[in-house]
């Protein structure tokens, strides 16, 4: 059995492989601190992940050139060891063991979306590698227990039920009929759980509730039952996919709805894609370059944003603000701990308690945000059909007056 | 024999020596336990039967969700656990994790088992293409009504108990690669006693003639469904292990993840030379560094090369390796050639 060989040099083979291929990188070389993130750079999320990248390096470049870090009288420099986790959650509790057993990167910086932050949660939990999270929103990330999880968002409930109630108030605080329809995944469900709350507490009534696939581009389905049963609210999220697949039909159906409520309709950048059609649409943010919060680095949203498009071309969608933010706590936290020991900094990070350009950051027991309130803005359009996101919501940061009902398509 | 021996030998002990020679690789190694068991038993269908099954990732997903409901469902009210919003938090003990596991893997290869019966019955008639057509379908809908089911966490998916803290950092990591290292020995005995059966010459007919086996008095369909039911078995098995793995369960990422594991487990038999023993472990084996390696060497780059070692399979070893390879050296693998009969053929080209 001359087989037998070829199968036993084949085994020798591996062996040789794998032992030549094991280098290991410590956290802090020489005066860098690496991070390491898991990135959706292809798949699904891919648009989301590239506006997460950005918003991560955008910020390492800045610390770097502004000092860096100080800890123990040294100044360091971050590094992110960056992974593409396809958009699959398989992949990046993979490669987030990979990370830290392989690469030997002590503190993480989270993925984008709330599906892939669950998957890598417990590795990184597991490893008691303290993560700072800034896409991860889903609640169920925080009732698990994890202590070594942190957001800078707030949660996923809290995006859409500030238009619930804007819309009961705009109805004279009468109950309102609202049809929603959702991805099926972590994320677009957990916002659903937060408008199912909204509905209770004002008594409204959700005549339509419909879930829509992953890789989301037809959900004409809904639309015309929207049309025939007439809601007064229309709520759809499902990422960058499915605020333009929502716009695109919607303008190409006709559909009028007095509310359309959405999310991430600035990392779809739907007022440049959409223009005139993606008008009136009201959209939950984390955050908006007009909002007046402070830091040392990016000064404020204002600078972030010109800053931001000097350096990639585009208007910074939210995703990138808050992934530019959990660097900011990052080093705030290792300078107050003042070492890298794993527990002291995970300690730092839970008493965190500043201001940076994106928002007030305090982190619940949970590792949630609490200190940080969602703003509403809607697609504006002038006469020329250039359109731009107007913050309307709270009334405390707006900068336009909310416009309600949409008008309709045949008066437009 | 003898020979033999040795090679299983060096191979076990070179399986149960890897985690402790490569500690940092024991994920990516047990990974790679659960790939092979998903080729192997892949090629049952594919290689020995010819029939192209892509609905194997029905008992991988199935298998998966089983193993962790019933770990979670057999200590605490699985509802809450995959509740969202639930501000409860529950923690396995280690006996409670280690039992419910046991348990879960116990359910996991036994309901995909019943499943695959019950299916096959009624979609094991249809032949070719229509086959290949209706389990691509089977795996779809499966994603997709498992994300509509809350008690499973539907779209939010399923977070399986996390590792309980029994010492070491280490332990998660051995235990797991020792499920699926004894899994795949498993899966490795199994599939290699019934194919020196009888069992294993009904299915070749089948692949061959199907028609004419019938014919001769086997009862076809029998064979048919008793072979799915032996790949859903340890598919189920892999599932389960796969999730606890994982840690997080997404309908259609994760457990019926037929865009990805349901067709990397046809390729990798194809690659390694399906209708063999070897064939598929090779197979999975090779793809499986070269992924890895392409993803860690050259981000971006691992579909694009993915598709071009396709390409290449299919061109150059339209066969397989092992199918190459016993072109190449047809009396390396015991098969005796007539010299004159070869000569022949080569004159009559």
């Amino acid at each position: 059995m001359r087989l037998n060989k070829i199968i036993l040099s084949f085994v020798s083979a591996l062996v040789i492989l794998f032992s030549t291929s094991v280098a290991s990188l410590a956290k802090v070389v020489g005066d860098k601190i690496i991070l390491g993130a898991a990135i959706s750079l292809t798949g699904k999320y891919s648009s989301n992940g590239v506006h997460t990248q950005n918003g991560y390096n955008m910020a390492v470049d800045r610390i770097n050139s502004m000092g860096g870090v100080k800890v123990g009288g040294k100044t360091y420099k971050f590094d992110i060891i960056y992974y593409d986790d396809e958009s699959n959650p398989k992949r990046a509790a993979q490669l987030a063991e990979r990370l830290i057993s392989q690469d030997g990167v002590e503190f993480m910086l989270g993925p984008y979306s709330s599906g892939l932050t669950k998957a890598i949660a417990p590795v990184t939990e597991k490893y008691g590698v303290p993560m700072v999270e800034a896409n991860g929103a889903s609640r169920s990330l925080f009732t698990k227990g994890y202590k070594y999880l942190f957001a800078v968002l707030a949660p996923a409930n809290l995006y859409l039920d500030v238009a619930i109630e804007t819309a009961v108030e705009l109805n004279g605080g009468k109950p309102v009929r609202i049809a929603q329809a959702f991805e099926q995944d972590a994320f677009s469900q957990d916002v659903r759980l937060g408008i199912l709350d909204a509905a209770e507490r004002t008594g409204s009534k959700i005549i339509i509730d419909d879930k829509l696939p992953k890789e989301l581009n037809d959900m004409a389905a809904t639309l015309v039952k929207v049309k025939q049963m007439k809601p007064d609210v229309l709520v759809v999220s499902g990422h960058t996919k499915g605020a333009l697949t929502a716009i695109r039909q919607i303008a190409e159906m006709k559909v009028d709805v007095p509310m359309l409520a959405m999310t991430h309709c600035d990392a779809a950048k739907l007022s440049k894609q959409h223009g005139k059609n993606s008008q009136y649409a009201l959209c939950a943010s984390q955050w908006h370059k007009s909002l007046t919060y402070k830091d040392d680095f990016f000064k404020d949203g204002m600078t972030y944003a010109a800053d931001f498009e000097k350096e990639f071309g585009y208007d910074p969608p939210y995703q990138s603000a808050e992934s530019s933010a959990a660097l900011l706590v990052f080093k705030d936290a290792f300078e107050r701990a003042n070492s890298f020991d794993q527990k002291k900094v995970r300690d730092a990070l839970a008493a965190t308690n500043m201001q940076t350009f994106y928002g007030n950051i305090k982190f619940a027991p949970g590792g949630q945000n609490v200190d940080k309130p969602m703003v509403l803005f809607q697609v504006m359009c002038d006469a020329s059909g250039s359109c731009e996101n107007k913050v309307v919501a709270p009334l405390k940061w707006a900068s336009a007056k909310l416009i309600h009902p949409i008008p309709k398509w045949s008066e437009r | 024999m003898n020979k033999n021996f040795i090679l299983y030998a060096v191979i076990l002990i070179f399986g149960l020596a890897a985690p402790f020679l490569f500690p940092a690789f024991k994920v990516q190694l047990s990974i790679l336990c659960v790939l092979i068991v998903l080729a192997t038993t892949w090629n049952i269908q594919g290689g020995e039967m010819g029939y192209n099954s892509f609905g194997n990732i029905l008992f991988y997903g199935l298998g998966m969700y089983l193993c962790a409901s019933v770990q979670v469902g057999m200590f605490f009210p699985l509802a809450e656990w995959t509740e969202s919003g639930g501000e409860k938090t529950f923690v396995h003990t280690p006996t409670q994790f280690f039992q419910g596991m046991a348990v879960g893997l116990v359910v996991a290869a036994i309901v995909p088992t019943i499943v695959a019966g019950l299916i096959g019955y009624s979609i094991l008639g249809l032949r070719g293409h229509y086959f290949a057509i209706c389990t691509l379908g089977l795996g779809v809908a499966a994603g997709e009504i498992s994300g509509g089911i809350e008690i499973i966490g539907a779209g939010q998916g399923f977070t399986t108990p996390p590792f309980p803290n029994v010492g070491s950092l280490e332990a998660r990591g051995e235990f797991f690669y020792f499920l699926s290292f004894f899994t795949l020995v498993l899966t490795f005995i199994a599939v290699r006693s019934i194919y020196s059966t009888r069992f294993k010459l009904i299915l070749n007919a089948i692949r061959d003639n199907e028609d004419k086996a019938e014919a001769m008095g086997i009862e076809t369909m029998k064979y048919k469904i008793i072979g799915w039911m032996i790949s859903a078995f340890f598919c189920g098995l892999a599932g389960g292990i796969m999730g606890g793995l994982v840690g997080y369960i997404d309908s259609t990422d994760v457990a019926f993840d037929g865009r990805e594991m349901g067709v990397f487990m046809v390729l990798m038999a194809i690659l390694g030379g399906k209708g063999t023993l070897w064939g598929p472990i090779i197979g999975a084996t090779i793809f499986h560094i070269f992924k890895e390696g392409f993803w860690t060497f050259f981000l971006g780059w691992q579909y694009v090369a993915l598709g071009v070692l396709i390409v290449v399979i299919v061109i150059y070893f339209p066969e397989g390796i092992m199918g190459w390879l016993r072109e190449k050296y047809p009396e390396r693998f015991g098969e005796v050639v007539d010299e004159k009969d070869r000569k022949a053929q080569v004159e009559l080209k």
